[in-house]
């Protein structure tokens, strides 16, 4: 089932936030060229906050040990030992809403 | 007696805030330099508990260069550099400002930049325990999966020690570790007059090429900053090879030596010139850069006036207390960083105007390499004096014996209209008199409003003069 994350107004073009849902662990939501990108806020690696990092070049930078991640398929670059690849929820933009399907999704959830 | 509940010895938690360190007095070693007598004692020059003194007193206080802003153009460009003994990494902000760090991690205190400059960093990690910190110097995260649990861990409080003060004049950065220091331009005062010579002949501005020349020479650090603060004399002995070598001829100041040649010093900063153009431009060994010199020479009077045009690329040397020196005409910038009191690092760039041709640009880098470089005609010269200079103290009976600044004792010159103390002639042991007493006022006085109302203050008028 998808649940309603936030406005999609709330993130402009190149950043990442994070959103609190109720009995979840935090998400991050990114956009990049337009599109949205929903993700755990705690990096595969060493559990630090993605929305505290940034984009480049369409990957997802963790600003702790900068892992980086692409946007959509999750494949790892620069990955300090041991860090697998990133995970995404499906996500739609709904009215302007955010909306996204946080479970049975990524195993790091 | 522990209980149990002891916390593994700890009664609270860490206070993580900078450190920066207080001065104290140590008029002991401000009489070594002994200005009756216009003698210098030679402990200065091997003696650890001095030297120690001196990175308390000088290093963690005076306003020191890091880096021309155009060797860190872009957010995340980084060099590493020192204060004193201290490990430092200049970083370009996010916003376009720029910050200094310790190069050590707050953690156990390994270095976390390991390299001597960089582009586009995203951080610094510590290759220790995993601590990361931001370009801005936060503690942005560690391993996760360890402190993130710990409840009684505070990130973020935790950061590089940053340093005190950072500032810039005319594409020079420069910092201090003391909170309380007055601001650069105070630091430097009307010496600026003097700086501008090379840092404001040109309207387009300076920059750094070619990277650095680093070389360590095995003498105390004052050596070769006396030098470069007024020591012209020695080129007529030490240099003479090397000019004849080049120039096919001797050092020579000029016809008008008696009428043009001074020496300017303002809180123990200070340049002797001889205002002849192009001699020292000449000793790089490229008619085209004396031509160019020349040209400059003429568009700067505009800007600068007759006098210092004259200096752009004149026989002449200048040191910034307490350990960066350059010289106009050749270009070279260089940092003398103690290593203990019997050693330096020396560091040196090629400054250019970044409005030169190519070509010109060039020329200055590969001059400079040929002259002053580690196997550069003319620091080859120097560097063995200044390591006798200072090995032959090791000697018990020699290093109570004192060294004689007696030079020009007579040459003050009250008429000139220029900014600092002035004095006659270039050849003239007098700005380096003025170094040795600011290096005592340093070690006299525990405050800025001492340090900066001392024996080495601008004269009043000189002041006037300047504005």
């Amino acid at each position: 089932m998808m649940i309603e994350l936030c406005d999609s107004a709330d993130i402009g073009e190149g950043e990442i936030i994070r959103v609190d849902v109720p009995g979840c662990p935090a998400i991050a939501i990114a956009r990049h060229e337009g599109a949205l990108y929903v993700f755990p806020d705690r990096c595969p690696h060493a559990d630090e906050s993605l929305s505290e990092g940034w984009l480049e070049d369409g990957r997802v930078v963790c600003g702790v040990h900068f892992a980086e991640f692409e946007l959509g398929s999750g494949a790892v670059h620069n990955p300090p030992v041991g860090c697998p690849n990133l995970s995404f929820f499906k996500c739609e933009d709904r009215d302007g809403k955010v909306f996204a399907t946080l479970t049975g999704g990524p195993e790091h959830v | 007696m522990c209980d149990g509940g002891c916390k593994g010895g700890a009664r609270g938690r860490p206070n993580m805030a900078p450190v920066y360190p207080k001065a104290a007095s140590y008029p002991e070693y401000a009489q070594l330099v002994n200005r009756e007598n216009a003698q210098v004692d030679r402990r200065l020059f091997v003696d650890e508990a001095i030297y120690q003194a001196e990175l308390q007193q000088i290093f963690a206080r005076s306003w020191l260069f890091l880096a021309h802003e155009s060797q860190i153009p872009s957010p995340g460009d980084f060099i590493r550099t020192s204060m004193g003994e201290d490990d430092v990494i200049v970083v370009r902000q996010r916003d376009g400002s720029v910050k200094a760090f310790l190069n050590s991690c707050p953690h156990r205190g390994n270095r976390v930049c390991m390299v001597d400059a960089g582009t586009k960093a995203r951080g610094f990690i510590c290759n220790y325990h995993g601590w990361s910190f931001g370009i801005d110097g936060g503690l942005r995260g560690t391993d996760g999966k360890v402190y993130e649990k710990d409840q009684a861990f505070e990130k973020a409080q935790i950061g590089l020690t940053p340093v005190a003060q950072i500032d810039s004049y005319k594409g020079l950065i420069f910092g201090t570790f003391d909170p309380a220091a007055p601001s650069l331009l105070d630091f430097f005062g009307p010496f600026t007059f003097y700086l501008d010579i090379m840092l404001d002949n040109d309207e387009g501005g300076t920059e750094f090429i070619g990277g650095a020349i680093k070389s360590e020479i095995d003498c105390n650090w004052k050596f070769p900053a006396e030098n470069f603060v007024g020591d012209i004399l020695h080129a007529f002995w030490t240099h003479q090879s090397g000019a004849q070598a080049i120039l096919g001829a001797g050092v020579d100041l000029g016809k008008r030596y008696d009428e043009l040649a001074f020496q300017a010093s303002v809180y123990g900063h200070g340049i002797e010139t001889n205002l002849d153009k192009v001699g020292n431009t000449r000793t790089l060994g490229y008619p085209e850069l004396v031509d160019y010199v020349y040209d400059l020479s003429e568009k700067a009077s505009a800007r600068l006036g007759d006098l210092r045009a004259r200096a752009i690329g004149a026989i002449s040397s200048c040191t910034v207390f307490p350990n960066f020196s350059f010289l106009p005409g050749q270009n070279t910038f260089r940092v003398w960083h103690p290593r203990g009191p019997g050693k330096i690092e020396l560091v040196v760039w090629t400054l250019v105007n970044k409005n030169a041709p190519e070509h010109i640009k060039e020329a200055y880098r590969k001059g400079v390499m040929m002259t002053f470089s580690p196997g550069g005609v003319f620091e080859m010269d120097d560097g063995e004096n200044w390591e006798y200079s200072t090995r032959v103290n090791q000697g018990f009976v020699t290093r109570q014996q004192p060294l004689h600044y007696a030079l020009g004792l007579e040459s003050t010159d009250l008429e000139r209209e220029l900014p600092g103390h002035i004095h006659k002639g270039s050849m003239n042991d007098a700005n380096q008199r003025l170094f040795y007493t600011r290096w005592a006022e340093f070690m006299e006085h525990d405050n800025w409003t001492d340090l900066q109302n001392g024996d080495t203050a601008p004269p009043q008028k000189s002041v006037k003069a300047a504005e």
